[in-house]
């Protein structure tokens, strides 16, 4: 496992660079972003005209018009507001596992993501799964904090072993605004991961779902008579490896990428399944952009 | 029925036994080694196993099925150690002969639904019972015996050949099926110490005799058993209840002698008394009837005036309600009065003439007198080959070849045949007559005196009708299909006495004598050689029996319709004269030539050895007492091969799980 890696390298910085997050809701930041808000302000973007109003900011009227039809007018432009962007990484044991690590991959990804972020001025917020994960996790912002993020991330630390549902509902709990949500788990929950999903679709977040899956889980090359032994909850599995059970193997996990799909689909969320073999470059650039996250 | 055991262990090897189970038990946990492997997640694992088996509990069961097969294997051969059976009837020995009785009786439906299908099915389950190299051999009998099927040990072939036994309607002789099962158990040996080739023609073969029939046949003696070792299952039930036609027969009425009369004598052979419903049909439609109470094992006669009636066929049919129908009918067939051509050849016998003017003769035969000196000339010979005659009497001549009739001589013997006689003997005294020959019934000679005799010694095949104290007086002997009779003495003869003159003198007083019965002589002449039939009625033949027939258009071929329809064509003969054996079926045979009806004759049951159907519960052969329905020899089942034929195929279960869980 070669955690040691750079997360980015210097040609994925200058890629990531020229793009840009795309949220396909407009949100509310808190601050003055590059974005554009649903709020009518100060930008150049024009938005609508409004009959003025006595204590209307003298500056925004439009006396051209007042000079054709004598009435006063009050032109609105779009207000450009910050973007949050959370990045979930879950962090537990089980993703502890592939060359490279699930977590790791989950790590490069989410600095990536964070990194075009913070070009652009949003809020990043990167934390793991976990109840007192999310209080740990800075909120950064700004070209600058790239340096603060990655070192975060490097000690990022490892995440309590919880339920996926768990760990979403705290970080609703803990993150009451809105934004895009990029979720970077394999889904290897037990309580499976609709529950948890739904406590993001109830806070309206913008949410992508990266389902990270190692090589070794995708095609385990296991053979004879074994006890699996879950790294989580230690849980045995009895099994004698052969082709058939192989292939029934392959058949549950389609079956379960297809149930996330199909229920990320039925919601409107972005669902993407990863190997940790695709370099991340690819997948920002190729596969996220495709999918609308990034432009 | 609880399997019994047989321990062939004592108590520490059972203790051994004992821990093969929980050695088993402890292996199966040792014995899978599992590598442990640690991966991300078993979720994905438990679900691809879950999805195999729905079933938890099944599950939980599936995870130690092969454990519990392994026990049940164990289980299987302990059990079979055990050598476990059923209690099983088995017959002695190794080599079987089925005797299955098919006579009439056998048709008795006192089981249902009759003797012989219950004979066949005990005996199905005899050979069912064979053990693997067991031979067995069936045999039906009835008065005959017939192999079915020789000895095999293929079960599938002898229960074949049981099921192809069909039932008959004759009579039953035990003696000739025990000839042919002995022929086989007991070889033949040729017993001449002296030669060196003696030898057994086969090893003796011992084998068990097993007689399913119900017993109504005459005893069985002189044939020694040797290595049969009979055992006699009877066949159906002591109080079965039969009542049948033993007799029918048409005669003269007593009074009125023009006309005919049915006598038929039906025997109750029950316990209880019988009402019966006689129905007598001429040619298919009734004519009469009756309703006779028989009592309870005894006979009653009945008698039927035909009156005008002297042609056609008679049906005598009894509705009785019991438990054999084929003795329940009877037939007899009226011919028109047929005289018997007669040729007599006499210097003069006024005893002759008289007997042959009675008016029963008169009416039997047509008799042509000529003197001796015919038989030189041309129309006699002429005559004599083609069988002009039926019967020709030749007294105190002989003819030069013997005609195609059957002859009567008397005080000369035929010219061939290979007739001998002794010397002439003075006053032989009659000591015997043969009462059962048509010939001799009704006659008389213990009064009679004799004059001079030639005891006669008939050719072989010839039988001795009357006897003397120094020969034999009247004997008869067959010749290719004629039958020549010689009486050894003369009735009256002339002879020259010294002074040169004729003189008549009487051979015997027979004629003259009262109570000599001399007409009935001639009549039975008349009608046992002229074939003479006064009454005009034919009885009917016994199943089985060998029926005469006469081809009225010599040359051509007969053929034979039985009562089921069949037609036999009978192969022309010389002499015009055939004999039908295949009388199997009850009822009216129809003679033909060329499609033109010829003749009929009747086959009746009329046996009452066979209407007497009461089972007998033992029987004797040979002066040994067989005990029906012997205990049969109880025998073990045993079923442990089959166990551990089972316990091997468990295993092989266990392996083909076993392997397709590794391949699942």
């Amino acid at each position: 496992m070669s955690t040691t890696a750079p997360f980015l390298s210097p040609e994925l910085l200058a890629k990531l660079e020229k793009m840009e997050l795309v949220s396909r809701k407009i949100f509310r930041g808190r601050m003055k972003g590059e974005r554009r808000s649903r709020r009518k302000g100060q930008s150049v973007e024009f938005a609508d005209f409004r009959s003025y109003v006595p204590g209307d900011d003298l500056r925004f009227i439009d006396w051209n018009s007042y000079a054709r039809l004598e009435r006063l007018f009050l032109k609105m432009f779009l207000e450009e507001e910050d973007l949050h962007f959370y990045a979930v990484i879950d962090a537990s044991p089980s993703m502890d596992f592939g060359e490279p690590t699930k977590v790791h991959y989950a790590k490069q990804l989410a600095a990536a993501l964070g990194f075009v972020a913070l070009v652009r001025g949003d809020r990043v917020k990167i934390q793991a799964l976990g109840r007192s994960a999310g209080l740990a996790a800075p909120v950064l912002r700004g070209r600058r904090s790239l340096w603060r993020m990655l070192d975060h991330l490097e000690g990022l630390p490892p995440g309590e072993i919880t339920s996926l549902t768990d760990g979403l509902k705290h970080f609703c709990l803990q993150n009451s605004g809105k934004g895009i949500v990029v979720v970077i788990s394999d889904l290897m929950h037990k309580d499976g991961f609709e529950a948890a999903l739904r406590y993001l679709l109830a806070q309206d977040f913008d949410i992508y779902v990266v389902q990270v899956l190692s090589a070794e889980e995708l095609d385990p090359e296991l053979e004879g008579d074994l006890r699996l032994i879950d790294c989580e909850d230690g849980d045995v599995a009895e099994v004698t490896v052969t082709g058939p059970l192989l292939a029934r193997y392959r058949q549950t996990l389609g079956a379960l990428v297809g149930s996330v799909r199909e229920f990320c689909n039925r919601r409107g969320i972005t669902y993407l399944l990863a190997r940790n073999q695709v370099p991340v470059e690819q997948l920002v650039t190729g596969y996220l952009r495709q999918r609308g996250l990034v432009r | 029925m609880l399997p019994q055991l047989v321990n062939p262990f004592a108590w520490w090897q059972w203790l051994v036994l004992a821990a093969v189970p929980p050695a088993i038990i402890a292996l199966y946990f040792l014995k899978l080694k599992r590598r442990p492997v640690e991966v991300p997640s078993t979720y994905l694992w438990h679900k691809s196993i879950e999805d195999l088996h729905v079933n938890t509990v099944w599950q939980r069961l599936r995870r130690n099925l092969l454990l519990f097969l392994q026990l049940l294997v164990l289980l299987l051969v302990l059990w079979s150690v055990l050598q476990p059976g059923w209690q099983s009837e088995k017959l002695p020995g190794h080599r079987f002969i089925f005797l299955v009785d098919n006579s009439a009786s056998m048709q008795a439906t006192d089981v249902e639904p009759s003797r012989l299908a219950e004979a066949k099915r005990q005996a199905v389950d005899l050979i069912d019972q064979m053990e693997s190299g067991d031979v067995g051999m069936v045999v039906s009998f009835n008065e005959a015996a017939r192999v079915e099927q020789s000895f095999t040990d293929n079960r599938r072939q002898l229960r074949r050949a049981v099921d192809a036994i069909q039932p008959s309607v004759r009579s039953t002789s035990l003696a000739e099926a025990l000839k042919v099962a002995s022929g086989l158990a007991n070889p033949p040996r040729i017993s001449d110490p002296e030669n060196e080739l003696d030898f057994q023609v086969a090893e003796p073969q011992p084998a068990t005799l097993v007689i399913l029939s119900d017993g109504k046949f005459e005893e069985v003696s002189g044939l020694g058993l040797g290595n049969l070792d009979p055992v006699y299952r009877p066949i159906g039930s002591p109080d079965a209840r039969n009542v049948g036609i033993v007799t029918m027969s048409v005669g003269r009425h007593e009074t009125k002698s023009d006309q005919l009369q049915v006598f038929a004598r039906l025997q109750n052979f029950s316990h209880q008394p019988a009402s019966v419903t006689l129905e007598l049909l001429l040619d298919q439609s009734p004519i009469d009837y009756d309703r006779p109470e028989i009592p309870a094992e005894s006979s009653r006669s009945v008698a039927f005036d035909l009156k005008a009636i002297d042609l056609g066929r008679l049906h005598l049919r009894a509705r009785t309600g019991d438990h054999l129908a084929r003795d329940d009918e009877a037939w007899v067939v009226l011919h028109r009065p047929r005289q018997a051509r007669v040729l007599l050849v006499t210097p003069g016998n006024p005893y002759l003439r008289i007997a042959m003017d009675t008016g029963m003769a008169a009416e039997i035969a047509r008799v042509n007198e000529v003197a001796p000196a015919f038989l030189d000339g041309e129309q006699y010979r002429q005559q004599a080959t083609i069988g002009a005659y039926d019967l020709v009497i030749y007294d105190r001549c002989q003819p030069g070849e013997m005609p195609r009739a059957n002859t009567l001589f008397i005080g000369r013997l035929p010219p061939a045949g290979g007739w001998e006689t002794g010397p002439e003997v003075p006053k032989p005294h009659v000591i015997d007559i043969d009462p059962a020959h048509p010939l001799t019934q009704w006659i008389n000679l213990t009064s009679v005196v004799i004059a001079d005799g030639t005891p006669l010694r008939p050719p072989p095949g010839g039988r001795v009708l009357i006897d003397s104290h120094l020969g034999p007086l009247l004997a008869i002997a067959p010749r290719e299909g004629f039958e020549d009779a010689v009486l050894g003495f003369v009735l009256l003869d002339s002879r020259k006495d010294a002074d040169g003159t004729l003189r008549r003198y009487l051979g015997t007083d027979w004629p003259r004598t009262r109570n000599g019965g001399f007409p009935n002589f001639m009549l039975n002449v008349l009608q046992y050689l002229g074939g003479g039939q006064a009454a005009a009625a034919e009885g009917s033949y016994r199943p089985g029996q060998q029926v005469p027939l006469e081809n009225p258009v010599s040359g051509k071929p007969l053929a034979v319709r039985t009562p089921g329809g069949n037609v036999v064509e009978l192969a022309e003969t010389p002499s015009g004269r055939f004999s039908f054996t295949d009388t199997m079926e009850l009822g009216i045979y129809e003679t033909a030539v060329e499609g033109k009806a010829v003749g009929q004759f009747a086959v009746s049951l009329l046996d009452a050895a066979e209407s007497d159907i009461a089972t007998r519960p033992d029987i004797q052969i040979d002066r040994v007492p067989v005990q029906g329905n012997a205990a049969p020899e109880a025998r073990r089942l045993d079923i442990w091969r089959g166990l551990l034929l089972g316990g091997l195929a468990v295993l092989l279960l266990e392996w083909y799980i076993y392997s397709r869980r590794v391949s699942m």
